[in-house]
């Protein structure tokens, strides 16, 4: 059999009503842990797949999918609407998203993000199918060094998110780089900035930062506003639903995105955030309407969404062909498939085809119903933004620390949230942009370490950094990012473009 | 922050120097701590202590750079702040964090709930205390008994499931 | 809206009593081996009517010494809790001087292990074992392995090899992953010299000839591994990366005499062999005096090599 005729098999047993609703409820239950903040696909999937374990393999198969989508997708949706990312790939939807949501325009940044999600996930689903074997090829040729080129790259594009002021954005991204180095070195396993307090030899979790700096930052510094005039909330302005205008601006960016997370997710050590930051970055770049950045794009929206979603099947394609769990998600997944009796590697297409066949239907399955689910809900969910402020902060706080406890129930971990809370406060209070002390905070280890491996594997000769030729292009593209914009404001038009700077915060 | 842009009278802010002087503390633990490393570069050369200090360094340059720009006066406008509420948060996620393992989930995140609801605008604790913990014990029984998330169990929650 | 929540409380009294028998805490990230040996635990103590209701519960964090110290000090002579741990836990209370040590437990019994397996890239030109270590005598700088994390079972693996080899520990290239996932990639993509990790990790890689095994570190050939150990091969290396299950400290005799007998009878399960079989996990089951000398002296040979390659002072 062709590889199509085994897809067309394994969507047709997936369309069974019993298997449909199997999804549904995988989707649903996915969704529901997955909306949590603080709590990622990871923990998701591992705290749901007992639930599988009772049905046959067909249906525990798909529910399995259902609950991994549904967990990957749950945490736009309180980004957008409560500034509350629920895991590190949707830190960047928050920043336009939830900008949207305040000015009534919920409904359609919820639904670009589930339609984002819905593309993505579907061509990358299919681009796992057929080219797998091929992308992960690719994939391997990524070493240390290319991978810290890739992360200088990120880096660059961090300023997308500096808002007005260089000063302020370099010191949220280097406070973010200094608790980055909290925590036991990876490389040589010595405890740095730990004091010798045991809980800090693991570093600082990056979803409890995130929460903290954004929910509850976001309901201090609200409830301590005296003037609250110009900061009302409207729920809905306009349609809930996406305009004639909303659709020609997200379709670019939904496959722009896709294109950018498939592959990086596909790479063993991409992670979905890196996807979200360059995508963001290459929306702000290419907009026609770069005032809206920073007050509520929809293109910064569209496009991180479909790239965390791509890059969650992406993840998949080092799984299936090498057997190669790439992120915590993918650990548990591999758990997952071995109780289908499922040995992922090499050979997983060649002897195993109904079962891979039948997982990648139950993928583009659960992905549908996904959007089946969240589309209708999309109503529902903006009318919570109709509760009364008290009640909504109140609901945001017992959210939020609902993740971090569920994830790690210690008073030290609430004690961080709470002291990163406060310092999120005072960093909005200040003028200081959010967004680069997270990514300091999530891509400073990466780089750190791929820096040092790439150094140790060439004993210490610096000039390997720009002997492959894509590390080379990686660091050229990143350093014209960085000068060109310098060139252009030394010839003169340094005006126009601070301008077009100038309106976000 | 981008809404009045006009230009305020220069003059010395302190808060932002305050802000200097604890960028110089920060560059300064880590220049610390880093030195106080064994340098196992190993054959990298790059060793454990190297990044951290670069950051220090890097925190006290952006120090310096922060302090200029407060006495110039260039940092923009605040937003008048209360801090009777942001008190009332903090207070909520601090008691939150001490009675968590005491009195289980539901009455501490209940507490917060009061707290927070207290800090913008529902005074009345009396009715706000039961409500948070009504919240938080339906969420608690959702998450724990039927997603199998594991969160603590206080008095309360061993009353109504009581081997829970 | 009401009446779902009375329904989903209804549901949740009725359908799944809130009962916990046990507690597993395992300290480390789901979807590690602990988590993964803590949740088939769950399975099996639940499906053989052991404990009616398990908890599982993960508390990451520095090789497992934040959950163990959780562990000692919340749990004393509760007979209801227990943790998963491991070899990797030895090593790390030793680099992360942990001020809570393996005896602070009780430890029940070892449950799982495996073997070590040093391979080389298809397109490596080294052939053997003998190979690698001439590689290594010429100049270790050269030769780069890459494993687990810092001072984790791989590590110490390497360094033992540099040992028996007469090579200077502390003169390894030793380029730490954060898993195998990341390690295997490294190591398939031709960035590195050598790659050690667990046997099962390379497993379907050596079957579709992508990767070249030289020798595992077991004490005797294993079924089905066309590899010598490395003893054949002229080192005196053997090492097995085993899992355990630890009771709380201060438990009576009858208690820990209870708790053993639970850990015996899942472990003879016809539910837990087919578990391990499908995991591809060696039955490595060991319990009473026998383990605990085991693990005494699995302290002390581990506590040496440390030392030598410098993690440890």
């Amino acid at each position: 059999m062709s590889a199509f005729e085994f897809l067309m098999q394994g969507l047709g047993t997936a369309a069974d009503p019993m298997m449909l609703l199997y999804a549904l409820i995988g989707v649903t239950l996915g969704t529901a842990v997955g909306v949590l903040p603080g709590i990622g696909p990871a923990l998701t999937v591992a705290l749901l797949l007992p639930v599988t374990y009772r049905l046959d393999p067909a249906g525990s198969l798909i529910m399995f999918a259902g609950i991994y989508y549904g967990g990957m997708y749950g945490g736009s949706t309180t980004s957008i609407l409560l500034n509350t990312p629920g895991e590190s790939a949707s830190i960047i939807t928050a920043l336009e998203g939830n900008k949207m949501a305040r000015k009534g325009r919920g409904g359609p940044a919820l639904a670009t993000a589930a339609i984002g999600s819905f593309i993505a996930g579907l061509i990358a689903t299919l681009l796992l199918a057929f080219l797998a074997p091929s992308i992960v090829k690719l994939a391997l040729v990524f070493g240390p060094r290319e991978y810290f080129a890739l992360m200088v790259l990120a880096f660059v594009t961090v300023s997308a998110a500096f808002g007005d002021s260089a000063l302020r954005g370099l010191t949220s991204l280097f406070l973010g780089l200094a608790l980055a180095c909290v925590g036991i070195d990876q490389l040589t396993g010595q405890a740095r900035l730990s004091f010798g307090v045991p809980e800090l030899l693991d570093g600082i979790e990056v979803t409890t930062m995130a929460v903290a700096m954004f929910a509850v930052g976001e309901a201090l510094f609200i409830a301590g506003q005296r003037v609250q005039v110009d900061d009302e909330v409207t729920a809905v302005k306009g349609s809930i639903w996406m305009n004639r205008r909303d659709w020609a601006r997200s379709w670019k960016p939904w496959l722009r995105g896709t294109f950018i997370g498939f592959p990086i997710g596909a790479m063993p050590a991409g992670g979905a955030e890196i996807g979200t930051f360059l995508s963001y970055a290459t929306e702000k770049k290419l907009t026609k309407h770069p005032e809206e950045f920073g007050n509520g794009a929809i293109e910064g929206v569209a496009g991180p969404e479909a790239a965390n979603n791509a890059s969650a099947a992406g993840t998949l394609v080092p799984l299936l062909t090498l057997g190669l769990p790439t992120s915590a998600t993918a650990a548990i997944m591999l758990a997952g498939f071995q109780q289908f009796g499922l040995q992922p590697g090499p050979l997983l297409f060649a002897t195993n085809p109904t079962l891979v066949w039948g997982l990648i239907a139950s993928l583009l399955i659960a992905n549908a119903m996904l959007l089946v689910l969240n589309l209708p809900m999309i109503g529902l969910w903006v009318k919570l933004l109709t509760v009364p402020k008290p009640w909504l902060y109140a609901g945001i706080l017992l959210f939020a620390t609902l993740g971090t406890i569920g994830a790690n129930p210690s008073a030290f971990e609430l004690g961080m949230l709470l002291a990163f809370g406060v310092l999120g406060y005072v960093m909005r209070l200040f003028g200081y942009p959010i967004a680069p002390i997270v990514v300091g905070l999530i891509l400073g280890p990466m780089a750190e370490q791929q820096l040092r491996r790439a150094l140790a594997i060439s004993q210490g000769d610096w000039t390997t950094l720009v002997q492959s030729p894509i590390a080379a292009t990686l660091l050229g593209i990143a350093a014209l990012a960085l000068i060109v914009p310098l060139i252009l404001r030394a010839r003169g038009k340094g005006e126009v473009l601070s301008q077009l700077a100038g309106d976000e915060d | 922050m981008s809404v009045s842009r006009y230009e305020p009278p220069r003059r010395r802010d302190t808060a932002a120097l305050i802000i200097a002087a604890g960028l110089v503390v920060i560059g300064g633990v880590m220049l610390w701590d880093s030195a106080r490393l064994a340098d196992l570069g190993g054959y990298s050369g790059v060793g454990p202590a190297s990044v951290p200090r670069v950051v220090g360094f890097a925190l006290m340059g952006l120090a310096v750079w922060t302090a200029v720009e407060a006495l110039r006066g260039d940092f923009p406008q605040r937003a008048p702040q209360n801090a009777l509420p942001v008190l009332w948060i903090v207070a909520g996620l601090a008691a939150q964090l001490m009675l968590l393992h005491v009195a289980g989930f539901s009455i501490a995140t209940g507490i917060l709930f009061a707290f927070t609801a207290r800090a913008f605008g529902k005074r009345n604790l009396a009715t706000t205390i039961p409500i948070g913990i009504v919240v938080s014990f339906v969420v608690w029984a959702i998450f724990s008994q039927l997603l199998m998330l594991h969160l603590p169990a206080g008095p309360l929650e061993h009353l109504i499931f009581p081997r829970g | 809206m009401k009446q779902f929540v009375l329904a989903s409380l209804f549901a949740a009294a009725t359908a799944l009593p809130a009962m916990a028998d046990y507690t597993i805490i395992a300290p480390a990230n789901p979807g590690g081996g602990w988590d993964q040996t803590a949740r088939t635990m769950q399975a099996v103590m639940q499906e053989e009517g052991i404990s009616k209701s398990v908890q599982v519960q993960n508390v990451p964090g520095a090789g497992g010494t934040i959950g163990l110290a959780q562990f000692a000090s919340q749990n004393k002579g509760n007979p209801d809790a227990l943790i998963v741990g491991g070899y990797v836990m030895v090593g790390a209370i030793l680099t992360n001087n942990s001020p809570v040590s393996l005896k602070d437990v009780t430890p029940i019994a070892r449950l799982t292990g495996e073997y070590e397996a040093i391979v080389v890239p298809a397109a490596s030109p080294i052939q053997d074992v003998a190979g690698l270590i001439e590689a290594l005598k010429a100049d270790p700088g050269a030769v780069s392995w890459a494993g687990g994390s810092a001072g984790g079972t791989d590590h110490i693996a390497v360094g033992l090899i540099a040992k028996a080899a007469g090579v200077d520990p502390t003169k390894i290239n030793y380029i730490a992953y954060s898993g195998g996932g990341e390690a295997l990639a490294a190591i398939l993509g031709n960035q590195v010299t050598a790659g050690i990790s667990s046997l099962g990790e390379f497993e379907a890689q050596i079957q579709a000839g992508t990767l070249r095994l030289l020798a595992v570190t077991a004490p005797e050939r294993l079924e089905g591994v066309d590899a010598p150990t490395l003893q054949e091969a002229g080192l005196d290396v053997v090492l097995e990366n085993w899992r355990m299950v630890a009771a709380a400290p201060g438990l009576s005799d009858e208690q820990k005499a209870k708790v053993t007998a639970d850990i015996e009878k899942m472990a003879k399960s016809e539910n837990w062999q087919k578990q391990l079989s499908d995991k591809g996990w060696m039955d490595t089951y060991l319990a009473g005096p026998e383990f605990e000398a085991q693990l005494e002296q699995d302290v002390t040979s581990t506590e040496a090599i440390l030392k030598d390659i410098g993690l440890v002072k």
